[in-house]
């Protein structure tokens, strides 16, 4: 290496970057209350605790919920929006764009407060369908973006091509367009859902009684005792995270090589 | 030059067809008749609406006016998937999650035949574009050529009455160009089913078809088989971009017996037949045009056959099996373009030599 500081840079922000995340399991399996060193002995009493839990269980089953119904449906939305942003051009359609990515960089207090105050005017209860509605609403410009990108890089005259051949519309979608973006829709699924999972000011102020896995560990970081339990269920996000990741980029790499492409960028 | 088609019924009929794109007027009355079992060919420079018309016959295009028939039948509600017609398109649109023999076989999903019927047919059709063996490869590895021998084995395999092109050739380099515009044209005999092709490449459209419709701005400029299109060119305009023309400044003096007389710069007094000038005019300014190959520079000791013309060489152009020489005419300051077949042991003139060149006033046809 000519220059030994960009090394010693490249080292040091790694480190910052990941040793937070190695002390997740390290204090996950640590038998003592303190998060600090030396080290106690080892234990999996944490993750039994986290197992034993009511409060948590509830929270994790509401989060899947939230997560794969707006995943689902921010997906779903955005198949919609990209399928007709790419292929016909109608009045307004820059105007109508730009308002739906909007949310993408308005703060999201602002969108959670103002979702909150209309949601009570319309005299709606807060729940866990409060909660989607507004994850649907933060996760659908990524989904259109990603969608944007797999049906515009779709030619055109495929489809083209299978209507000639005499199918109709319905039938080139389901057997043309539909298997050459699956790794765009795939893509957006799980993105929303991670977004979704790990969202917190939305849930917290829309989601009324119910907790979902972000709130329930921020209300637990209060009580010391618990925090050997978050590191444990942290280290399962974690181990989740990396799995997700890794479904991603498989069916990423998957479709790029089945269309004949070239791999430009993705995330590993 | 094929078979002669004059006798053929018609398989396409394009009456008065109006295409505007808002305000746009993309086709502009196009009244035209393509006939069963020919290669028809439209050709002109992009925007010319040749492709926009290509796509009303496949029914990927709404037409604002007129009426296209196809085999006798009025097409308006006749939606593209249930229209006897196939297309090659110009990027090929091979399905890429498919293999070789999936594409091929994708048109037979609604056929009733036995899936081994099926197999036959496309085993058949990928050995008629010569890719015998190829049925399980990816669709995505193979070559330009082979895309293209793909495309055109899945739009066969219906048997469509009418086959369309859009510049399948123009992907292709230019040996791989030649070696597949021979194989179409054999192709075409073989099956004899009606070709249409787009392009824009006159040489292309002159060596693969039996007719060629030349478009200008959403116009059919001239409609004609190869061999009229390129001796009797019907304007300045088609004879420009068919091949190389020269021009040469001319003024009609009269007309008598089927003969126009004409005063031609360089050439002197000229008789032209009236056949010889199309657009009918018998007075004022024209041009005179000619191939490069209608004229022949004259070595030492040969004498012309009809008329010659003094000139000098201003620029060579060697090609090896040719020469191009521009040729400065005594009294014409626009140099002409003579092409000249090269034989073994005749020297290439340099660049000042003064020459002789013969003509034939048969060779010459007046513009206005």
């Amino acid at each position: 290496m000519k220059l030994p500081g960009l090394r010693l840079y490249a080292l040091v922000y790694l480190l910052f970057l990941y040793a937070p995340i190695f002390l997740l399991p390290i204090f996950a399996f640590n038998d003592g209350t303190i998060i600090a060193f030396p080290l106690k002995g080892f234990t999996t009493s944490w993750f039994g605790q986290m197992f034993g839990n009511d409060t948590l269980a509830r929270a994790v089953r509401n989060s899947m919920i939230i997560a794969v119904s707006s995943a689902v449906l921010a997906t779903t939305l955005g198949i919609f929006a990209a399928r007709a942003g790419s292929r016909f051009s109608f009045p307004g359609k820059g105007g109508i764009m730009g308002l739906i990515m909007l949310p993408l960089v308005l703060p999201e207090i602002i969108v959670a407060v103002s979702l909150l105050v209309v949601l009570l005017g319309m005299g709606m209860t807060l729940s866990v369908f409060t909660v989607i509605l507004g994850h649907v609403l933060i996760c659908t410009p990524y989904a259109i973006a990603i969608l944007n990108t797999a049906f515009s890089s779709l030619d055109r005259s495929l489809e083209e091509a299978a209507v000639d051949l005499g199918e109709t519309k319905w039938s080139t979608f389901r057997l043309i367009t539909l298997p050459l973006v699956m790794p765009g829709i795939i893509s957006s699924l799980l993105i929303s859902f991670t977004i979704s999972l790990d969202e917190f000011i939305i849930a917290f102020f829309l989601a009324g009684n119910e907790p979902t896995l972000p709130t329930y560990i921020f209300s637990q970081l209060r009580f010391p005792k618990q925090i050997p339990m978050i590191m444990a269920l942290g280290t399962c996000l974690v181990l989740l995270s990396i799995v997700l990741l890794t479904i991603a980029e498989y069916f990423r790499r998957r479709g790029i090589a089945r269309s004949g492409g070239k791999d430009t960028g993705g995330f590993l | 030059m094929t078979v002669q088609s004059a006798d053929r019924p018609s398989m396409i009929e394009f009456q008065d067809v109006h295409k505007y794109y808002g305000d746009y007027h993309a086709l502009r009355g196009i009244t035209a008749s393509i006939r069963a079992g020919e290669f028809f060919s439209l050709l002109g420079p992009s925007g010319c609406g040749k492709t926009t018309l290509l796509r009303t016959i496949a029914g990927f295009e709404g037409i604002s006016s007129g009426a296209v028939m196809i085999d006798g039948k009025h097409m308006e509600h006749v939606p593209a998937n249930q229209r006897p017609t196939n297309m090659v398109f110009q990027s090929y649109a091979i399905f890429p999650h498919l293999s070789v023999e999936q594409n091929v076989g994708f048109g037979l999903r609604r056929d009733p035949r036995s899936e081994a019927d099926k197999a036959k047919a496309v085993a058949e059709a990928l050995e008629m574009v010569g890719l015998k063996g190829y049925g399980a490869r990816a669709a995505h590895a193979l070559s330009g050529g082979q895309r293209q021998r793909v495309a055109l084995a899945r739009a066969l395999i219906l048997k469509p009455k009418v086959l369309l092109l859009d510049e399948p050739l123009s992907a292709l380099d230019k040996k791989m160009r030649e070696q597949m515009q021979v194989e179409l044209i054999k192709l075409q005999r073989q099956v004899g089913i009606t070709f249409v092709l787009v392009t824009h490449d006159q040489e292309e459209a002159l060596v693969m078809s039996d007719r060629i419709a030349v478009m200008f701005e959403g116009e059919i400029a001239q409609l004609a088989d190869p061999e009229t299109l390129y001796r009797r060119p019907n304007s300045r305009r088609v004879a420009d971009f068919i091949g190389v023309m020269n021009f040469l400044p001319a003024t009609i003096l009269g007309e008598a017996n089927g003969q126009i007389q004409v005063e031609a710069a360089g050439l002197g007094r000229v008789e032209i037949e009236t056949n010889q000038a199309p657009g009918a005019i018998s007075e004022g300014e024209a041009s005179v045009g000619f191939r490069p190959e209608t004229l022949t520079i004259l070595y030492e000791g040969q004498t012309a056959s009809d008329r010659e013309t003094a000139g000098t060489i201003d620029e060579v152009v060697y090609y090896g099996d040719m020469t191009y020489y521009d040729v400065r005419l005594d009294g014409v300051d626009k140099p002409v373009r003579i092409s000249m077949r090269n034989v073994f042991g005749r020297p290439v003139l340099d660049i000042g030599t003064r020459t002789r060149v013969a003509w034939s006033a048969g060779a010459l046809v007046l513009f206005r």
